[in-house]
């Protein structure tokens, strides 16, 4: 991490296995968005989409149980292919809206993403350590690993 | 207060840090006893005992294989911890496997990085 954080900010970092110029990219057109965006299970309806500084994209998450959810994005700074930095709520007003920073480096082997978002407060960051993205209730979805597991154990004679 | 006992539940039981090692030890393979003892430099009796923990919460299943038992993790266990834990880091986590997964797919049948060419 680039430096340390303040108690209102969360942050996460991954290596992506593919040239910097390809993960930017796909952060940059809804076609590809589309793809990956939201946890496992999630995926995403678009009403307006523009990559642009001060462009909106304006989307619905539908989790996995049914639950909609109204998203809201604006793009506030775009370095084409280091950094993006975005706010983030359910709607334009929506008072608990948050900034996040994606930083993309060469790395060995991939690149490597790192999101920071920064909440208005740190009452607002803690809430999103337990629930932001957490929305499917009781409909757990396991990762792959698990659901790998529990087909592997469905399997064994000894059960 | 006295502290909950470790087969309480699947928190308690991944409270001690011996016992996460084997649970990624047992990702992805079964092991017999002496195999995750030798992996983790300690003896039989001690991770014997951390087997039956984990049984006893349902994080391991035991896959007898003539005389040897073998132990795999079932990750079905770890449920509660997943929906407890949920936030930012998940959404993010699972994010970035998907768009890594992605990534992977596009540069491959563009024909860059490792992958071959198609023809």
């Amino acid at each position: 991490m680039a430096h340390a954080l303040s108690d209102r900010e969360l942050a996460v970092s991954r290596l992506i296995e593919g040239r910097r110029e390809t993960v930017f990219q796909v952060f940059t057109e809804v076609s590809h968005l589309s793809q990956w965006w939201g946890p496992t299970g999630f995926t995403t309806t678009t009403r307006t989409f523009e990559f642009s500084e001060g462009g909106v994209w304006e989307f619905t998450m539908h989790a996995p149980d049914g639950t909609d959810y109204p998203e809201w994005i604006k793009w506030i700074d775009i370095r084409p292919p280091e950094l993006i930095v975005l706010v983030h709520g359910e709607r334009p007003d929506d008072p608990e809206r948050f900034t996040t920073t994606i930083e993309f480096d060469e790395r060995q082997g991939g690149t490597q993403v790192t999101l920071r978002t920064e909440f208005q407060t740190k009452a607002l960051r803690d809430k999103a350590v337990e629930q932001f993205g957490a929305l499917e209730g009781g409909e757990q979805t396991l990762s792959s690993l698990a659901r790998y597991v529990a087909t592997r154990k469905k399997k064994l004679p000894d059960e | 207060m006295a502290r909950a006992k470790t087969t309480a539940d699947a928190f308690n039981a991944i409270a001690e840090p011996h016992r996460r090692t084997i649970l990624t030890l047992l990702k992805g393979e079964e092991r017999a006893v002496s195999e995750i003892a030798e992996a983790m430099g300690m003896n039989q009796p001690a991770v014997s005992k951390h087997l039956r923990v984990l049984r006893e919460v349902g994080l391991v299943y035991v896959h007898p294989e003539g005389k040897e038992r073998r132990y795999g993790l079932d990750a079905r266990g770890l449920e509660p911890v997943y929906g407890w834990t949920g936030g930012f880091s998940r959404y993010w986590n699972e994010s970035f496997d998907r768009l890594n997964t992605y990534v992977k797919e596009m540069e491959g049948e563009k024909g860059d990085g490792a992958r071959p060419v198609r023809s």
